[in-house]
Formats: C-alpha cells, sequence, structure tokens
C-alpha cells in the first residue's frame, strides 16, 4: 500500500506559507521576535544514532537536552554501556571515546537486510535507568546520480531590481529496482577563502553541516526517481562562493516508520510561522524507558545505507558580500610606534612611501588571522581549479 | 361552513394618513420656510387653526417633500424625527403637542367596560409614537361579559414590498403578554378579553400601535411601514422585550441594518464579525475562518444559507464572510437552546435568512471600495406575486499584487466572487414557491505555477402550503457542495492536483401547527452526503505522481422531531421538543481492523473488512432532547432555563489552530463516533427604565463526547486511514455571560462580559495518543475574559458614528521547553498542550456613516462609510512560533493586522 504522499504536502505548505505570508505583507501584518519565559527546566535524555553500512561511522551520542535560549555548551551523558544486537544474534558493545560520545569497533558496519537494536543503560548519575530501541532495518540506498546547482537571480523587495545571484544546488537520485523510497540527505560544505590584505595567514578553507532536515519519499510516484530535488541553498551574504566550494552530501535510506519521525519533527520545528501552523507536540522516538516508559525519549535509533557524492563549485556569483569590508578600523600615521599594540590590534596594511609612513590596523583578529574562522590545513579531498 | 363564531376580519393600513385629513391639499412648495411662516401662509389659504407653543417650534424648517400634496404629510415628514406630535380635528384645528400624542379613535369604547378600564392615554405618552393608533374591535360585542380568554392571530407584512415580517415582538404592557410572528409573519396571541394596547415591534419599522376592544376570538393582520433610511436603526440584537419571550437561553438576533454600520475590517459588512461580537462567541485570531461558541469548535456550528448547511464560510482565508450582506435579513445565533428543527452541529446554529425581492417595484443597491464591489439588483416580474433579487459581489484585489515588484509576488493572483439569487413565486394564497441559489468562488495563483481555488454552491427549493390559518406547512429541497483543488506546476515530474469534495443533498419538512395555547412542530430531515476525501492526480504526461483516490464516503443522515411551545400559566411557558437523529454510513468501503491491544498505525493492522457497495459499514442514532422553561417574574423580567443535546456526525479535520484552506470534511464510521454535546443554560432577564436598558446574565455548562484531536505532528492531507491518526478527546466548557444594553435614543450602546473555561481530555491508554499525560487542559480557544463594548451615536439621519472595543485573554498556546542537538540541527521540544498563553487582544474599531440627501423620491441615495480598523494599532498577538536561527532558537509574535486599518466604502441604493 501507499503511503501519504509527503512531497506534495511539503509543496503545499510551501506555497501555503509563502502565500499567506504575501497577503499578510500586503494588509500589514507583522512579524516581531519574542523571548519567551518558560521557567521549566527539565533534562530530557537525547539519543542521536546512526548506523550505517559503512565502517567508522558508527556512533552512539547521548546527552541531556539544553533549556531554551541559553548558548551552554552539551551535557554528554557519561558512564553509560551502550550496545547493538543484530537480528541473527551479535551483539556489538560500543566505547565512549570522547564524553558522551560511544564509537562502535572501527571494524563494524551495517549489513543491508539486517535489522538491529539499540540499548543503553545508564550509570546512577541518570537513575541507573535503561533504555532501548524498536528493531530498525537497513535498508540498501542507490547512488546519487548528479548534484549540480543554477544561478538564482536575487531581486530586491523594494523595486524588483537585481541584486546579486545565490546558487541552489540540487541532486538527482533514482532506485532502478524501487525499494529504497525513503531519503534523507545531509551534507558537509567547504569553502576556500581568503583575506584581501597581505597578511600571513590570508588563506584557509571553512566547512559546515547541513542544518536542517531533508527528506523525500517517493512512495506516491510511479518509479523510485528523485529529480531537482533542493540540497542547499547558498545566499550572496557570505563569502562561500567567491573562490571555490565544494559540498559532501550523504544519501541515506530510511524505513518508512523513521521518515513519518522526521517529517512530524519537521512540521513541527521547520514550518512554522504560517496561520495554519500544526499544532506543536512532542514527536514519540524509537527508544522507550524500559522502567519509564512514559518519560520522553528525545531523538531517534537510525540505521541506513549511506551512499556519498562531492561536488565543487568555481563559477562567478554577481553581488557577494565582502565579510572584511569593515575591516580597516583606524590609521596610524607617522614612525612612532602604534600604541597598545600587541594583544588587540593588528596591522592590515603597512606603507612606508610616500612619507610618512601610515598602517591600517583592526581591532578584530578575524581580519588578520583566517584561522579565526577555518583552516589553513588543505583538506584531504580539495582538488584546485586547473 | 365556517362555525358560527363572528369574525372581524380587519386588514389594516396604518398610515398617518388617515382619509379625514386629506381635506386639506398643500399645492405650493414651502421647502425651507421656518415653520411660523408656514403656519401663517397655511392658515391664509386653508380653513385650519394652529395650537402649538413657540419655544417648540422655533428651529423647524419645512424640508422638501415634493410628493406631499396634503397638510398632514407635510406635517408628518416634517415631525417624524421631533418629541412633537400633531392632531387635526374636525374643525380644522390643528394642535401640536409635545412629547405626547392626541389619540384618534375610529370606534368609540363603551364608558360602561367593566373588564378592563380604558387606558389612560395621556399618561401614556410612551406608548404612542405615532398620532392616530387605531382602534380595532374583534368577535362579537355580544360576547365582551364572557369571562375567559380568547385567541387572536395574523399575520403581518411589510407595507410596502408585501414580503412577511417574521420576528415582530407583539406585546401587551399591561398584560406583560406578548409572542413573536414565526417565519411567515404569523402570530398568535391568547389574552382575557377586554380593552388592550396591542405594539407591534420590528428593527428598521416603524412602531405601531393598536388598541384592541376584543370580545372574542379573531384574526388581525396588519400591515407595518419600513423605515426609509436604514440609518434610524443601529443596534446590534434583541428588540426590547423580545428577551423576555424567547424561549431560548443564548439566542440572539442580529438585524442587517444594525450591523451594516458596523465598522468592517475592509470596507465590507461582514456578518462573520458581527456575530463575533455576540458574548459566548469567539476566533482564535484575526483572519482564521470560523468561531467558537461556548467552548465549540470551529466546525460544530451549523452555517445556514436559505436553509441549507454551508461547508466554506469564507473567502481570503477568513478575512470575508462567504455570504454577501445584500442578500441577507436578518440572522439569529442559537448558542444555546438550539430548537428541534436544527441538528447536525452541536455548539451552534448561525442561520441566515435571505430577503426576498421587493413586491412593488424595481430596487438595487452598489458598493465599491478600494478591494471589493458590490451589486444588488431586486423587483417584481409580476406584481406581488413573483420577485426576484440578484446579488453579486467581487473582488479586484489583484492590482495590488500588479504594484509589487517582487516577481513571484508579482505574477501571484487573488480574487474571489460570490453571487445569490432568489425568485419568489406566490401561486395562491395558500401556496407560495422559492427558489434559491447561490455560488461563491476563490482563487488563489502564487508565482504562475501553483494554484489553489475553491467553490462553494447551493441551490434550494422551498414550497410552503398553508392548510389554514393555524396550520402551515414547508418542503425544501436543497444540494450543497464545497470543493477545493490545489494544481501545482512547479515541477514538471511532480506536477499534479489535489481535489477534495462534499456534497449533500437535503430534504426538510417542517409543520407549525399553532392550537390553542400550544404551538406545535413537527418535522423530517433527510440528508445524503458522499464525500470524495481526497484525489491526487498527475498533471502532464511529464509527471511521475502515481494517481491516487480515496475511497469516497457516502451515508444518510435522517431525523424526526417534534416539540410544543405550550403557555401553561401568563407567566410560565414551556417548550418541550424532542429529535430522533440517526445516520448509516455506507459502502462500498474498506475498513482496516487493527490489534486492539496497540495503538491504530500502520504496522497494527491485522485485518481487512471490506463492505459491499450499499452495505451499511456502520449506523448510530440517539435521541436528542431539547428543554426549554421561561418563567416570567414580572412584566419587566424573566428567568429561562434550558437543557439541550445534539449529535454530529460530520466532522472537520483540522490539526491547526485556526480552521485552514486544505482542512477535509469527514463522516463519521466504522472508527469515528459521533460527537454528543450537552448543554444546561440558565438565564435571567430584566428591563429597566422604561425598556430603555436591558440586563441579561445566562450561564451554561456544557460536555462535549468524542471530540476529534490529532496525535503530534501529523499531517492530515491525503491520510487513507484518518482513524490511525486521531486521538479520541472529551470536552468540557462551562461560562458566564452579562450583558447591559442600551437600545432606545441617539445613543446606545452595549456592554458585553463574559467568564468562559473549556477544557480537553485524552482519553486513550496508548502513549501516543495521550495527551498532557490524560489531564484536562485548556482548548486552542479557550479565552477566559472576554469584553465587549459597543456604542453608537446617532448625530443625525445623515449622519451616525458607530464603534466597538473587544479585549479578551490570549488564547492558549504550547510553548518549546528545551533544546537539543542532533549533528549540527538544532531541535526544539515542547511544554504540555497549551501550558502558556499569547498576550492579550484588544481592538477598537471605528466607523462614520454619511448619508447624501435623504429625498425619499430621489433616484439614488448614496452614502459613505468611512471606517478604521483596530485605531489603536495594537499588534495583537495571532500567533507565537519558534524559529530556530543558526545557534539558537528564536521566538516570534505574528500579529495579522498590524497597525490601523482604514477603508472608505461608497455605496448608494437606487
Amino acid at each position: 500500500m501507499v503511503t501519504k504522499c509527503k512531497c506534495m504536502v511539503k509543496l503545499f505548505k510551501l506555497l501555503n506559507k509563502v502565500l499567506l505570508f504575501a497577503f499578510l505583507i500586503l494588509i500589514s501584518s507583522c512579524i516581531e521576535q519574542f523571548i519567551p519565559l518558560v521557567g521549566e527546566d527539565k533534562d530530557i535524555i537525547v539519543v542521536e544514532g546512526l548506523i550505517t553500512d559503512q565502517p567508522g561511522q558508527n556512533i552512539i551520542k547521548l546527552s541531556l537536552s539544553l533549556p531554551l535560549g541559553g548558548k551552554d555548551a552539551a551535557k554528554p551523558l557519561i558512564g553509560c554501556i551502550v550496545t547493538i544486537s543484530d537480528d541473527i544474534g551479535n551483539n556489538y558493545s560500543l566505547h565512549e571515546t570522547v564524553s558522551g560520545t560511544y564509537i562502535a569497533d572501527p571494524a563494524f558496519q551495517g549489513v543491508v537486510g539486517r535489522s538491529y537494536t539499540l540499548r543503553i543503560a545508564t550509570n546512577e548519575s541518570h537513575q541507573n535507568l535503561s533504555y532501548q530501541s524498536s528493531p530498525v532495518l537497513m535498508k540498501p540506498v542507490p547512488p546519487i546520480d548528479s548534484i549540480y546547482y543554477d544561478k538564482i537571480v536575487l531581486s530586491r523587495m523594494s523595486d524588483g531590481w537585481p541584486s546579486g545571484e545565490g546558487c541552489q544546488i540540487y541532486l538527482n537520485t533514482h532506485d532502478p529496482e524501487n525499494i529504497c523510497r525513503f531519503y534523507r540527505w545531509e551534507y558537509v560544505e567547504t569553502w576556500k577563502f581568503q583575506i584581501p590584505y597581505s597578511v600571513p595567514n590570508n588563506q584557509c578553507w571553512a566547512s559546515s553541516n547541513s542544518d536542517k532536515i531533508n527528506i523525500k519519499s517517493t512512495s506516491t510516484f510511479s518509479s523510485d526517481r528523485i529529480e531537482k530535488h533542493p540540497i542547499n541553498y547558498i545566499t550572496n551574504t557570505t563569502d562561500r562562493l567567491k573562490i571555490r566550494y565544494s559540498i559532501l552530501v550523504n544519501q541515506y535510506s530510511l524505513n518508512e516508520n523513521e521518515y513519518i519521525y522526521w517529517e512530524k519533527l519537521q512540521n513541527i520545528v521547520e514550518q512554522v510561522g504560517s496561520l495554519y501552523d500544526i499544532t506543536p507536540a512532542s514527536i514519540p522516538s524509537n527508544i522507550l524507558c524500559i522502567e519509564k516508559p512514559n518519560e520522553n525519549v528525545l531523538g531517534y535509533f537510525s540505521v541506513s545505507a549511506v551512499k556519498s557524492k562531492r561536488i565543487f563549485i568555481n563559477d562567478n556569483f554577481n553581488g557577494i558580500a565582502n565579510p572584511y569590508s569593515s575591516c580597516e578600523d583606524f590609521i596610524v600615521t607617522g614612525s612612532k610606534p602604534i600604541p597598545n599594540l600587541g594583544v588587540s590590534v593588528w596591522v592590515l596594511i603597512s606603507h612606508s612611501v610616500p612619507p610618512p609612513p601610515y598602517r591600517v590596523v583592526t581591532y578584530s583578529k578575524g581580519c588578520y588571522d583566517c584561522t579565526v574562522r577555518g583552516t589553513k590545513i588543505e583538506p584531504e579531498f580539495w582538488i584546485d581549479a586547473r | 361552513m365556517k362555525p358560527k363564531i363572528y369574525i372581524l376580519l380587519l386588514i389594516l393600513y396604518l398610515s398617518l394618513n388617515l382619509a379625514a385629513q386629506e381635506k386639506y391639499k398643500i399645492s405650493s412648495n414651502y421647502k425651507d420656510v421656518p415653520f411660523t411662516d408656514f403656519v401663517s401662509g397655511v392658515e391664509s389659504i386653508l380653513p385650519v387653526k394652529f395650537f402649538y407653543m413657540d419655544e417648540w417650534v422655533k428651529d423647524l424648517k419645512i424640508g422638501d417633500y415634493p410628493d406631499c400634496t396634503s397638510l398632514s404629510c407635510v406635517m408628518d415628514n416634517l415631525l417624524r424625527e421631533t418629541t412633537l406630535y400633531y392632531y387635526i380635528d374636525r374643525s380644522g384645528n390643528v394642535v401640536i403637542t409635545n412629547n405626547y400624542a392626541v389619540k384618534i379613535t375610529a370606534t368609540t369604547v363603551e364608558k360602561n367596560n367593566k373588564f378592563l378600564p380604558p387606558t389612560d392615554y395621556s399618561s401614556s405618552a410612551e406608548n404612542q409614537r405615532t398620532a392616530g393608533n387605531t382602534s380595532v374591535e374583534i368577535g362579537n360585542p355580544a360576547e365582551k361579559n364572557k369571562p375567559g380568554n380568547v385567541i387572536i392571530s395574523g399575520y403581518i407584512t411589510n407595507k410596502d414590498t408585501k414580503e412577511p415580517v417574521p420576528g415582530v415582538t407583539l406585546f401587551i404592557q399591561n398584560l406583560a403578554a406578548g409572542t413573536i410572528s414565526n417565519e411567515y409573519g404569523f402570530y398568535t396571541l391568547t389574552l382575557p378579553r377586554g380593552v388592550h394596547i396591542l405594539q407591534f415591534s420590528f428593527m428598521g419599522m416603524r412602531e405601531k400601535m393598536v388598541n384592541l376592544n376584543l370580545y372574542g376570538t379573531g384574526e388581525l393582520n396588519v400591515d407595518m411601514n419600513s423605515v426609509m433610511i436604514p440609518l434610524k436603526e443601529t443596534v446590534v440584537s434583541a428588540q426590547k422585550s423580545v428577551t423576555l419571550q424567547r424561549f431560548e437561553v443564548g439566542a440572539e438576533k442580529i438585524n442587517i441594518t444594525s450591523f451594516k454600520l458596523l465598522p468592517t475590517s475592509m470596507g465590507e459588512s461582514d456578518i462573520i464579525k458581527s456575530v463575533l461580537l455576540i458574548p459566548g462567541v469567539q476566533s482564535v485570531g484575526e483572519g482564521s475562518a470560523g468561531f467558537n461558541v461556548r467552548g465549540g469548535s470551529a466546525d460544530q456550528n451549523l452555517i445556514l444559507l436559505y436553509g441549507t448547511p454551508i461547508y466554506n464560510s469564507s473567502h481570503f482565508f477568513g478575512f470575508f464572510s462567504a455570504v454577501n450582506s445584500d442578500i441577507i435579513k436578518d440572522v439569529t445565533l442559537y448558542k444555546g437552546g438550539i430548537p428541534s428543527r436544527y441538528g447536525g452541529r452541536i455548539s451552534s446554529v448561525l442561520d441566515i435568512v435571505s430577503r426576498e425581492g421587493n413586491r412593488k417595484e424595481f430596487a438595487g443597491n452598489a458598493g465599491i471600495s478600494p478591494i471589493t464591489t458590490h451589486i444588488s439588483v431586486e423587483g417584481p416580474i409580476i406584481k406581488d406575486t413573483l420577485t426576484y433579487i440578484l446579488t453579486a459581489r467581487t473582488t479586484y484585489s489583484n492590482w495590488i499584487f500588479g504594484l509589487i515588484r517582487d516577481p513571484a509576488l508579482h505574477k501571484s493572483r487573488a480574487s474571489f466572487y460570490d453571487l445569490n439569487g432568489k425568485v419568489t413565486y406566490d401561486l395562491n394564497k395558500n401556496n407560495k414557491i422559492d427558489f434559491s441559489a447561490y455560488t461563491s468562488h476563490d482563487a488563489f495563483r502564487f508565482n504562475s505555477d501553483t494554484v489553489y481555488s475553491y467553490n462553494n454552491n447551493i441551490f434550494a427549493v422551498k414550497w410552503r402550503h398553508f392548510f389554514n390559518s393555524r396550520f402551515f406547512s414547508s418542503l425544501s429541497v436543497n444540494n450543497s457542495s464545497y470543493n477545493y483543488d490545489i494544481t501545482s506546476q512547479y515541477l514538471p515530474s511532480e506536477a499534479f492536483v489535489l481535489s477534495h469534495k462534499i456534497n449533500s443533498s437535503g430534504l426538510k419538512t417542517d409543520f407549525n401547527w399553532f392550537l390553542g395555547r400550544n404551538e406545535i412542530n413537527f418535522g423530517l430531515d433527510l440528508t445524503r452526503y458522499s464525500i470524495s476525501p481526497g484525489s491526487y492526480l498527475p498533471l502532464s504526461n511529464s509527471s511521475l505522481v502515481i494517481p491516487r483516490t480515496i475511497e469516497k464516503e457516502r451515508a444518510w443522515e435522517s431525523a424526526l422531531y417534534i416539540d410544543d411551545k405550550l403557555l401553561l400559566t401568563d407567566f410560565l411557558s414551556v417548550n418541550i421538543g424532542m429529535r430522533m437523529s440517526s445516520f448509516f454510513s455506507l459502502g462500498p468501503q474498506s475498513v482496516m481492523i487493527y490489534n486492539p491491544e496497540q495503538s491504530k498505525s500502520k504496522s497494527t493492522v491485522i485485518d481487512t473488512l471490506n463492505f459491499k457497495s450499499g452495505e451499511i459499514t456502520s449506523k448510530y442514532a440517539g435521541p436528542e432532547f431539547r428543554v426549554s422553561l421561561n418563567f416570567r417574574i414580572s412584566d419587566k423580567n424573566s428567568i429561562k432555563i434550558n437543557y439541550n443535546r445534539t449529535r454530529q456526525y460530520l466532522h472537520l479535520l483540522s490539526n491547526s489552530t485556526s480552521i485552514s484552506p486544505t482542512d477535509t470534511w469527514k463522516l463519521s464510521d466504522y472508527y469515528l463516533k459521533p460527537q454528543i454535546g450537552d448543554q444546561v443554560a440558565l438565564g435571567f432577564y430584566e428591563m429597566l427604565f422604561k425598556n430603555n436598558f436591558e440586563v441579561s446574565a445566562e450561564i451554561y455548562y456544557k460536555e462535549i463526547r468524542n471530540m476529534v484531536d490529532f496525535k503530534g505532528g501529523t499531517n492530515l492531507i491525503m491520510d487513507e486511514n484518518i482513524e490511525k491518526d486521531i486521538v479520541n478527546v472529551r470536552g468540557k466548557a462551562y461560562g458566564l455571560e452579562l450583558v447591559l444594553k442600551k437600545t432606545e435614543g441617539k445613543i446606545r450602546y452595549s456592554i458585553g462580559y463574559t467568564y468562559s473555561r473549556t477544557f480537553v481530555k485524552s482519553l486513550s491508554a496508548f502513549s501516543d495518543e495521550i495527551i498532557n499525560s490524560g489531564k484536562w487542559f485548556p482548548a486552542n480557544f479557550d479565552k477566559p475574559n472576554d469584553l465587549v463594548v459597543t456604542f453608537n451615536y446617532l448625530f443625525s439621519r445623515r449622519l451616525s458614528f458607530s464603534s466597538n472595543y473587544t479585549w479578551s485573554t490570549g488564547r492558549p498556546i504550547t510553548y518549546p521547553i528545551a533544546t537539543y542537538r542532533v549533528g549540527d540541527k538544532l531541535m526544539v521540544t515542547y511544554s504540555d498542550r497549551n501550558e502558556y498563553r499569547i498576550p492579550d487582544y484588544s481592538r477598537l474599531d471605528l466607523s462614520l456613516r454619511v448619508s447624501g440627501n435623504l429625498k425619499s423620491h430621489k433616484i439614488a441615495h448614496p452614502y459613505w462609510t468611512f471606517s478604521v480598523y483596530n485605531v489603536l494599532g495594537r499588534q495583537n498577538v495571532y500567533s507565537i512560533y519558534f524559529k530556530k536561527e543558526g545557534d539558537m532558537v528564536k521566538g516570534y509574535k505574528l500579529s495579522v493586522f498590524g497597525r490601523a486599518i482604514p477603508s472608505v466604502t461608497f455605496s448608494f441604493d437606487f
């Protein structure tokens, strides 16, 4: 039996939202930031687990939830016993390497067609509770056919004139056997950037991970084929596209239950702000506390096969922002030593000719040293443009 | 042969122009002449003599009355809005009186009348607005000394249009007795023999007094004059003393002339917005379709147009009501004490009664505002027999989109229109037929590749038959349908069209039988539903979408009802009714059977039942009792008690706070039980200060079983087995509604305060179906405090001011309480459902209406309405939502109307 068409739902929700937003602008609606005063501070266990068919990528992270609005560091849940078992009686225990991060043996890799169950036993700091997931089947995933992009012409809201170009990255994939049907994607983007001054560390690489849930189902399509599926959109307000950009996309197979979990999470976390938001609620996980079945568990034990693909983008995009435009804080003239030079002021440009010599300096270390935002070490996969 | 009772049939044309006065003809035009000059002029050419005090008339000037050829006509027009009255006696003396009228009796009342003394007219100026009360004798004067009560009955019609006038209040002050004319304009009243002053009043009509010398049972048919300029009446709801007469606790009548004066948000009079001013009625926010009555969800309101349910009552996502106010005669909202003739929804009935065409002459009205325009025409096809009325409304908001340069919005479009039509045909005195039709269409196009559209269509035929003067019947057949389509060509490989449709056909018969102190109503209601829950089809050959259609739902709903309004004593009346409703859903249908030990989901299906075509898949039936008691303590106050049960077999599936454009209708089925509501209400009503003020207090308690809620985060579009996402919840609501109204004079106001609570509780044992640990929690529309103040000031007949102010507690909301990370994705988890509240709501609206010249026979009467919605510019919060941005979860407040919205409407009657 076919399931609901999530893609259409998503598309409609998009339409609904944009349309309403447009209409609301016309009749002078308004959106204002608001900070809620919520007194509660609950510690809820968070399980972030992914078992794949690749070795070395099998990690379970355990932590406690964080209060709203705070920028507190994650609270890892240490000292737990974490095991994974499959449906033919194999047991694998995971080892805590970093606090709260439990890693399977580097040789372990999931097998397509097997079902896996996660078990967690916490220590006395978390009341010696035990948790267990339902068994999850690993489904095969087809390779990514292609990753490509379109230039998006941006226009100013006020008069509609083009103000620059953004980059929309898409993906195509298909499963000739029509088995996979439910997909999830993650990406890692890496870009080279340069400080426009002749400072020692002026060329680095920065990277960032996907921060949105990206899923799709083809269960209502006659063939398991996905075309032009949006993966990431890069605005021209960053300098990602200025020199050279690369994106690695991981494509995961999902079970229908996990797909529904992500979809519900997306509904209440990301697709908000229209007049017709779905009433928020907590989304049940596939992990239960044995001793307290009503306890809320956050996160999901995912079991997925994975395929990856990387592309590089080296293109001219109009109107890319220059994050260093406000670097030049002040100019020191004369030949006298710069006062207080050292800890917090850096020289960006020095001219000695024509006299008198002067120096352009900055208070911001990021303007002087690219390693504040990235790393000087060229990533292994990096290939510079010819 | 008729029984040997003397029946004096008097058809009264109670105008001011009594024949006796027509002998004083006036030929010259006295326009703008001071009254004293007019007097000397008239006295010089006619054999009349005026008597008055100078100070009464010093500012009085004669207006322009082009059709007046008689002295009485000029006097009528001149004194209409003053406190002055006049009387012309046989010898030509024109006596002007201040504050009271001199009466003219057509017949002399016998002096030795032994039962009730003749009324002392000089002291009861309050009762005698019009010069020339008419006296009527009913029955055989020889029976005057018989003891006991007699019955009078008759029809009330509009003198100009000959339409029957329902809802007219008949009242006898001395007896504190009265009644209200029914939907055919018929009334019946049981009175002791004697001399009575019978007062007929109805909003928009000139109040009328009849001096009744009642000897025996008989008929009295009355024509009432409509007030020429609708400006005269501006107050929402109950006419005075109606409140004391009605049986229902919580019935509110809104007259069209009053709500047309209310401030508008976008230049359109809006019926739903005026309903929201009634205590006990709330909405979750601005621009949301639907309303909540006494803790009921929005789909629990039966909205009737032409007696036919309308399934989507809004245009433009809820910013406009779907029904053009030009077709509306009046609107009654039953928020409790729902009469047995209505059924199918549990919280309220909003009965929109449409107008009939003018029976005498062609007339019309048109109006224009920045984004909408409307027009109506009406008139006789055959005078007094066959009439029509047509109304149309549309928007031209697209020009706004055209002004926006943003490429996506520039290509976007939003439009709607609606059409109403009604033809009324009087076959003969005892048979009337009317045909009514309504159609509405809304379309939105986003960026030229995605279109959303919806339609309502209603058609109704009604045949009214009068068996005799106290036994009526009506038979109507109707059809109502609603559908929406979403088409998208955004991606050619995924181009689709998604549709939903509901269609219902109904047969309804009603019988009204007036039997002495009883008014018995009975009838049958039969409805056939068919719903296409959803179909999802490819839009082109290149689309990969698999065509998919959810199985159709079909069902019959039937109901038999009977009720009796019984006048037990002069101060105690009861209304006992029962409605026996039943529901059958029919195959073909396949029903999933789930493991009863587990929460319903796809993985817990253990079997499938297949029902053949026409086979009954589920049936539900039950009685609905409706009982009211009206106890009149004195002629100034009364107490009413009422209980009613209602059953609902049709549900709107919605998991957002307000009705959304993609919500679908669903019939009760194998799993979805009918919703059942029980309400008890108690009301106290009192008239103060010569009936100029009205105060009332009502309390209610209500329980609702089998309400529908959903598992967290579920999407309902194209859901084939909705039962697996449904959570069965129970609701309870209680409240106190206090109202003070001043309904007379140039300044009129009303203050309504409501305290009400609404709670919901989930009943399931499965963890994913439990909301808030199974405890009672506030419903989405639980707004405990609600204050509504309306204020109207009629400066003159050409200028009136109207305002309303609303304040209420913010609705409940679910806040995020903690964040966590999955990879680099920041997630939030939420508090218990509806644990917090958005800020309070407060809004002030003003409107000013200016009319052009009031000459009654000008070709067109123009008027301007200036309106400011949300004058204070307050950013009332519609919702608060939380979105992650980078490393933070940020809260946002969304306000629909962030500032004051002015609008201007120009209209004219022709």
